[in-house]
Parts: structure tokens; C-alpha cells; sequence
């Protein structure tokens, strides 16, 4: 095999000199490992060790470190050349303190005790207590040992897991794993009847992953040791472990503190730190002068249970499940412990803003609500008006209603004594009923001006013809001018635009305009009074009315208050009048005007924007 | 004589023109004006007649025309028609004279009655204008003279106290008295007090002054 042949040396020198001790004689330290220097977990009680020698020892220390491989090789008659090797590093310069690290190293300086420094202390550092048994130790001997209780390692994987059937354990090949395996399989005989155990020592690294990949979920796998699979393949630092947990469809229990943080759940676990703290303790009484055999350090045994926080949540295992007392490591920080104030903060300024949020929402809302209502009101004040105003022509309007009334009956009687004549006039007959129709049309016509005015509803927007509008409103208030002796004249312009807007809305505005005139001729003589109406159409741009009266005119002090809300000059006006009209101008886009004209009298006026449609014929 | 005409006036051409339909039906003669001006210009006071008259038109209204009537020599007789019948504008009329006070819409009947009315009063009225007349034809053939003795006699004066009166003697005052009795066509003292009495000559009407003014209806 290649692989044995090609044993590599490993020196480290390290010269580590106190500051104030500079002038002393440094103490000599062989290190000496089983494998190479870098295979967990001796590395690690190696790493612990000498870190803590260093910083403990009051005078400086020069380490050695030799690798012997010897865990794997395993073989004594190998072991010559590293002799010769060590004696040769170290003729000049004997050592004060031999550590072994693991127990294949410690076997090698039994075996060749009497070549190596035969009355240097040797401190067995990590070995189990049961590779180094009393009776193989001289005086010159002693170790800092574990003592790994096995049993524990199930027992806390059958605590976490309670419905786990089958647990694989990963353990490799090399002559210290095999004794191992065989420690296990003892020590798990007793759960046996409980769980189905699988060895993975004769498998290669590739099976055992292929074999993690494919477990039942009530499988785990207990990772004990892996230094080199059944094919002879080494494994270092444990890189296995991490690259078995990417593909395991198990959870992971491991032995060590080592592998902790590298995918294993937790559990009881094996100590090298501690190990290494303690090995340094005995290396400096030794160094200091105290003999080895007395020193009879106690064992290692497992420290308090700690867990991997991110295994435990990644396979659901209950913290409430662990023993009381255990370590939970690595610990993510929730994002509430980490992002506390921030959050707290910017779910503050949320929360302000929010509610600033809602409070503009409301007042935005209760505006609309508030814009709604005066709408409906405005409309309701129209119409009130509208209906005030009709009031107060009802007796004209019913004597135009009557009009028509007494036509259609003078008529039918006049039709009924014809007939009642010999020979009829069937002619005159024909005359009367062709007129009792017409005049029924006529009545009908003012009914339904009337329901119009009357009529309570939303603003429309329709192609509205002004004349045929004023028209109308002079056709409603005929009977009124005729008892007040007012004189209409109309002047409307051929061929006027047509405008847009309500047409009831806007015959309100007339009849508002024109009733103004007639109120305000009171007490003009009755030859004077009379209203001019006039209409005058600019094509693209507007349609001007005017309504010119021969009344007492705006009184000067009225002047700027006449569109106010219940600003009246009349007796029993109300004042809302002008208010209206001048909003429902404004609401149609023009403008009402109200001046006084030079020649006595009030010019009131009002002008539309033409409808943008081509319907520009009358 | 002049057929009895209907006078119609309303600015409404509807009404106007089915009121004059149902009066000729009832073959009245009927001259309808829509405008009160119009009537006024053509009005013939000598046709007999009535007018029926809209009380509301524009310009003239029903009961300025009533007055426009009376005031010059027309004894017309006036039916008012109205939309809007409110009593004071009634009590008015009918104290200026008016036949009757009618609501439009107008039934035949009342209208007819109405015209009827009228049409006998128009009658009546003319009756007692022609008998006027002819008393006043027979005042004028008086020397003045005999006027005076004719207001005397009336008084109840004797011819002797008329010929103190007038400054005169009985003899002569008995002269005119028969000269005067003989124009006037009458025998008695009585019916020449009754003749005076129509003809509205009293014993303080002195002045001798008779221009011919119609006599008021009593």
C-alpha cells in the first residue's frame, strides 16, 4: 500500500519565549500524534492542550511535534525509523514532558520506552481509560483519560427521538476504530431489543452517504468516528461529517464538542477542550517538578449535554425534550432580539403613520360625505324654490290652465246645440271637436312645464335650446304679466347656438330673472312696464340672455350682496332666490350678470358656453 | 233695426273663438275682438246689443272697459266672464252695472241666461230711450216761453200765480199753456206731470235747458 509507505513528517517547532524570561532555559515538549496532526478528534485535544501549556507556562516552551500515523499502520516493526527520527530531533536537547495524544501514540512510547527518554514523564493526553489500564503505566506515567460512557449516547438519542427504529452508527475501519467498534457493539447490546443498530464500518465513505440518503425517517444516524472508511480512504478534520449531513435524510448525533456546530444535534458529549485544559493542568505540575505517578488526574467524562439550536428546529425536536440543564447552542437570535429598537421604531412610525393615514381617509371621507349632503340640499333648496316660486303663480298658471278648460267646454256645448239642430252644421261640428283637441294639448302643455318645474331630480346635462326655453317660461307666466300689466317683448336671435345643461334648471334661472323683473315693477306706471327678453348668440363661444326691466333698478346699497343667501330687497322675499341661479350659472359653466341699465330699470343677464357638438342649428 | 249682436272680448283666441261658436249655434249674431282696444275703436253704440267681456286682458282690462262703455252714451249691457271670480272684482262690476259675474269654465246655460237678460234690458232700455225721444222732439217744437209755462204747470202753479211769476197776465199764460198742451199732445195736467216725469223735468229743472241726454236706467 502506498498509503502506509508514504508516512510524512510532520515538525513543528515552535519557539515561544515569555517576554520577561527571555534569558531562560526553555522547556521541551514532545507532542506526539497517533495520526497526522490534523484528525479530530486528537487534533482538537491537541489544539486545547497547546494553546493552554503555552499560556499557562511560566517559562517558554518548545514544542515538538512528531506524527506518527501509528493509529493506522499499526504495525511495531514500523515503528524504528520514527524512533530514530525522534532521538535524532531531539539528542542535544532532551525532552521535560512526552504527551501522546490518543492512545495508538501512547502504545508506541510503551513500546519503545526504553530507546525514548526512558525517565522523561509521559501525560497520556485523550486516551480512553480503557486503552491504558494501571498496570501498563510506569512511574515515570500518568494521562489525562476519558472515559466515554456509551450507553449515554443512545439513551439521549432515544430520550430526543423516541419513535427512532433504526440507528446506523458511522465508525471507520482503522485498527483504534475497530477497537471501538467492538467497545460499541458491546455497550449496545442492551438496546438491541429496541432499536435495529447498523454498522457502517465496512462500508466506504460513498456507501455510507448513499445509505443516509435513502434512511426511514425514524432512522437516525450516531456518528462516532471517522478517520478512514473500509476502502483505506482517511478522513480529516471532519469534512465527512459535514458533507454527510448535506445528504442525510436523518438527523445526526454525534460524540464530541469537536463536532459540534458541524451538523451534529447534540447531546452528551465527549470533552477535548476540557481535555486539553486538564492535560495542560498535569503537563505544568509536571514541568514544574511534581512526579507523574502522583498526579493520578481524574478522568474526563461527559460535560453538560448542549445541542445544536438550527438541528434541533431543522428535525422538529422539542426543546422541552432535552435534559434539564443542557446547552442549547447556537442560538439564532430571533429577528425580534436582534432587530428589537428598529423594529419597535419603524412599527412605531407604521403605526403613526397609519393612523394619520386614517385620520386623513376619515376627514377625506367625511368631506365627501359633506359634499354629498350639500349637494342633495342645494338641490333641495332648488327645488323648494322652484315649487315657492310656482306657488306663488299658482293662480296665473290655473288660469292658464282654465283657459284651455273653458275653450274645450264652450266648445263641446257649442258642438252639442249643433247637433241638436235640424241640419246640422257637421262642418262647425268638425271646427269645434278639431278645437277641443287643440285646446286640450294646450292644458296639457302647461301640466307638464308645471311637472317639470316640479320635478325633483338629479342634474341632467342635454342640448338645451334657449329660445324655445324662454318660450316656455313666458308661455307659464303669460296670466301673471297679463294681471300685472306687463308688457313682454322678446328679441330673440335667429339661429342661436345651442348650449348644454338642465333644462329645468335653467327655466328656473329664467323664470327667477323674469318674476325679478316683474316684482321690480311695481310701481312703475302701468304704461311703462315691460320686459325686454333678449337672446344673442356668439357661433363659438357663447349665448348671451338678457332679461331688461323698467323697475325701480338694484338699490345701491344691495350692490355686492345680491347673490349672498338670504340677502332680500323684497318684502317677502326669502333671499335665495338670485343665490340659486347665480349657482346654477356657475354650475353651467357661465356667469350671471345683474347691473342696473342707464335708462332706468335692472339688466339681468346670464351667458352659457356653447355645446362643443356640431348641433349648432336652433 | 239692427239684429241683436254679441259683443265677445278675450285676448284667449281658444276661448274667444269657441264662445263665439257656441253663440252662433245658438244663432246669436256675435262680433268677437281678441283685443279691448280694437272693440272699442269699432264699437257702434247704436246696434243693439250686449258684451261679454273677459275681465283679465293685457292693455285694457274687463272693468275699464265696462267704464269706457258708460262713460260715453252706451247703455250696452255687460256679462263679465272671468278665471279668477274674486268677490271684490265682482261686487265692482255688478255695481258698475254689470248683467251677471260668470266663472270661466263657462256652462251654456248660465251664459245663455246671461245674454237673455241682457238682451231685455237692451230692450227694455231702448224702449224707454225712443219714448224719451219722442217726448224731446216735442220739447224742442216749444217756444221758450212755453217751456217756462210747461216747468210752472208741472210745479203745480196756477195760471195765475204762473202769470205773477213770470210777470205777466193770466190771459196770456192761458194762450201758451194751450198752445202748449196742444205740441205736446196732451189734454190733461196729469199727463204732463207723468210725460215731465219721465223725461226727469222737475219744478227746480228751471233753467229751461234740455240738451237731450239719455236717462240713466232707474
Amino acid at each position: 500500500m502506498t498509503r502506509t509507505h508514504t508516512v510524512w513528517w510532520s515538525l513543528v517547532v515552535l519557539f515561544v519565549f515569555a517576554v520577561e524570561a527571555h534569558a531562560a532555559e526553555p522547556r521541551r515538549v514532545l507532542m506526539l500524534h497517533a495520526f497526522g496532526h490534523a484528525y479530530s478528534p486528537w487534533s482538537d485535544m491537541a489544539a486545547s492542550f497547546r494553546a493552554e501549556i503555552i499560556r499557562r507556562s511560566p517559562e517558554p516552551i518548545e514544542l515538538y511535534e512528531v506524527s506518527l500515523d501509528t493509529a493506522r499502520v499499526q504495525d511495531p516493526k514500523d515503528d524504528g525509523p520514527f524512533v530514530e527520527y525522534i532521538r535524532a530531533l531531539l539528542s542535544r536537547r532532551s525532552p521535560d514532558l512526552i504527551v501522546p495524544v490518543g492512545a495508538p501514540a501512547a502504545f508506541f512510547v510503551q513500546r519503545n520506552r526504553s530507546q525514548l527518554f526512558p525517565t522523561t514523564p509521559m501525560l497520556v493526553l485523550g486516551a480512553d481509560v480503557r486503552r491504558i489500564p494501571g498496570a501498563t503505566r510506569t512511574e515515570y506515567d500518568t494521562g489525562v483519560l476519558l472515559d466515554l460512557d456509551l450507553p449515554a449516547y443512545l439513551t439521549n438519542i432515544l430520550q430526543l427521538r423516541p419513535q427512532t427504529t433504526d440507528i446506523a452508527v458511522v465508525v471507520g475501519n482503522s485498527p483504534v476504530e475497530r477497537f471501538w467498534t467492538s467497545e460499541l457493539r458491546r455497550a449496545f447490546e442492551p438496546f438491541m431489543d429496541r432499536v435495529n443498530i447498523t454498522w457502517f464500518n465496512d462500508l466506504t465513505f460513498g456507501e455510507m452517504q448513499e445509505r443516509a440518503a435513502r434512511m426511514s425517517p425514524q432512522s437516525v444516524i450516531f456518528w462516532f468516528l471517522l478517520s478512514e472508511d473500509a476502502a483505506g480512504v482517511p478522513y480529516s478534520e471532519d469534512r465527512a461529517l459535514e458533507a454527510m449531513r448535506e445528504v442525510s435524510a436523518v438527523p445526526i448525533f454525534g460524540m464530541g464538542d469537536y463536532q459540534m456546530g458541524r451538523g451534529v444535534v447534540g447531546g452528551p458529549l465527549m470533552q477535548t477542550k476540557v481535555l486539553g485544559q486538564q492535560g495542560a493542568d498535569a503537563g505544568l505540575r509536571i514541568l514544574k517538578g511534581e512526579r507523574p505517578s502522583a498526579l493520578n488526574p481524574p478522568s474526563v467524562l461527559f460535560g453538560t449535554p448542549a445541542y445544536d439550536s438550527r438541528e434541533l428546529r431543522r428535525w422538529g425536536i422539542s426543546e422541552a425534550r432535552l435534559p434539564p440543564g443542557s446547552i442549547v447552542l447556537f442560538r439564532q437570535p430571533t429577528i425580534w432580539e436582534q432587530y428589537r429598537w428598529a423594529i419597535i421604531a419603524i412599527a412605531g412610525i407604521i403605526l403613526l403613520q397609519s393612523i394619520l393615514i386614517s385620520y386623513v381617509l376619515l376627514q377625506s371621507r367625511r368631506r365627501r360625505e359633506a359634499e354629498a349632503e350639500a349637494v342633495l340640499r342645494r338641490r333641495e333648496v332648488e327645488h323648494l324654490t322652484r315649487v315657492s316660486v310656482l306657488g306663488e303663480l299658482s293662480g296665473s298658471i290655473a288660469h292658464e290652465i282654465n283657459q284651455p278648460l273653458t275653450a274645450i267646454l264652450s266648445n263641446a256645448q257649442a258642438a252639442l246645440h249643433l247637433l241638436a239642430q235640424k241640419a246640422p252644421d257637421l262642418a262647425e261640428v268638425r271646427d269645434a271637436l278639431e278645437d277641443i283637441v287643440h285646446e286640450d294639448n294646450r292644458a296639457g302643455e302647461v301640466i307638464r312645464r308645471l311637472r317639470n318645474l316640479l320635478k325633483k331630480g338629479e342634474r341632467t346635462a342635454e342640448s338645451v335650446k334657449l329660445n324655445d326655453l324662454i318660450n316656455s317660461t313666458v308661455g307659464l307666466l303669460n296670466s301673471e304679466l297679463i294681471r300685472r300689466d306687463i308688457n313682454v317683448k322678446l328679441e330673440l336671435a335667429d339661429n342661436l347656438p345651442v348650449t348644454s345643461g338642465d333644462p329645468i334648471q335653467l327655466q328656473q334661472v329664467l323664470l327667477n330673472l323674469v318674476m325679478n323683473a316683474m316684482d321690480a315693477m311695481g310701481k312703475t306706471p302701468i304704461a311703462e312696464r315691460s320686459i325686454v327678453i333678449s337672446t344673442r348668440g356668439k357661433p363659438t363661444a357663447s349665448v348671451d340672455v338678457l332679461v331688461k326691466d323698467r323697475g325701480h333698478g338694484i338699490p345701491a346699497l344691495a350692490n355686492g350682496h345680491l347673490f349672498e343667501p338670504f340677502y332680500t330687497t323684497k318684502e317677502h322675499g326669502l333671499g335665495l332666490g338670485l343665490t340659486i341661479c347665480s349657482t346654477i350659472i356657475q354650475a353651467h359653466g357661465g356667469k350671471l350678470t345683474l347691473v342696473n341699465d342707464q335708462n332706468g330699470g335692472a339688466i339681468a343677464g346670464f351667458s352659457l358656453p356653447v355645446q362643443e357638438t356640431a348641433a349648432r342649428v336652433m | 233695426m239692427d239684429k241683436f249682436t254679441v259683443y265677445l272680448v278675450d285676448d284667449d283666441a281658444g276661448v274667444l273663438k269657441a264662445l263665439s261658436r257656441l253663440l252662433r249655434a245658438k244663432g246669436y249674431e256675435v262680433k268677437p275682438y281678441s283685443s279691448p282696444r280694437e272693440f272699442l275703436k269699432q264699437h257702434d253704440p247704436a246696434v243693439p246689443g250686449c258684451a261679454v267681456l273677459d275681465v283679465s286682458m293685457p292693455g285694457l282690462d274687463g272693468l275699464e272697459l265696462q267704464q269706457a262703455l258708460t262713460a260715453g252714451s252706451s247703455h250696452r249691457p255687460v256679462v263679465f266672464i272671468t278665471g279668477k271670480g274674486d268677490v271684490p272684482t265682482s261686487v265692482r262690476a255688478m255695481k258698475a252695472g254689470a248683467i251677471d259675474f260668470l266663472t270661466k269654465p263657462t256652462k251654456d246655460t248660465d251664459l245663455l241666461e246671461a245674454i237673455r237678460r241682457a238682451e231685455s234690458r237692451e230692450a227694455e232700455a231702448r224702449q224707454r230711450l225712443s219714448e224719451l225721444e219722442a217726448i224731446q222732439a216735442k220739447l224742442r217744437t216749444l217756444t221758450p216761453r212755453e217751456r217756462e209755462v210747461l216747468t210752472h204747470v208741472v210745479a203745480g202753479r196756477l195760471n195765475k200765480q204762473i202769470a205773477g211769476d213770470l210777470g205777466t197776465v193770466e190771459k196770456t199764460i192761458k194762450v201758451h199753456r194751450s198752445r202748449m198742451m196742444e205740441k205736446m199732445g196732451l189734454r190733461t195736467v196729469a199727463d204732463l206731470v207723468r210725460m215731465a216725469e219721465k223725461a226727469q223735468i222737475g219744478p227746480y229743472w228751471t233753467n229751461g235747458q234740455l240738451d237731450g241726454r239719455p236717462i240713466p236706467p232707474p
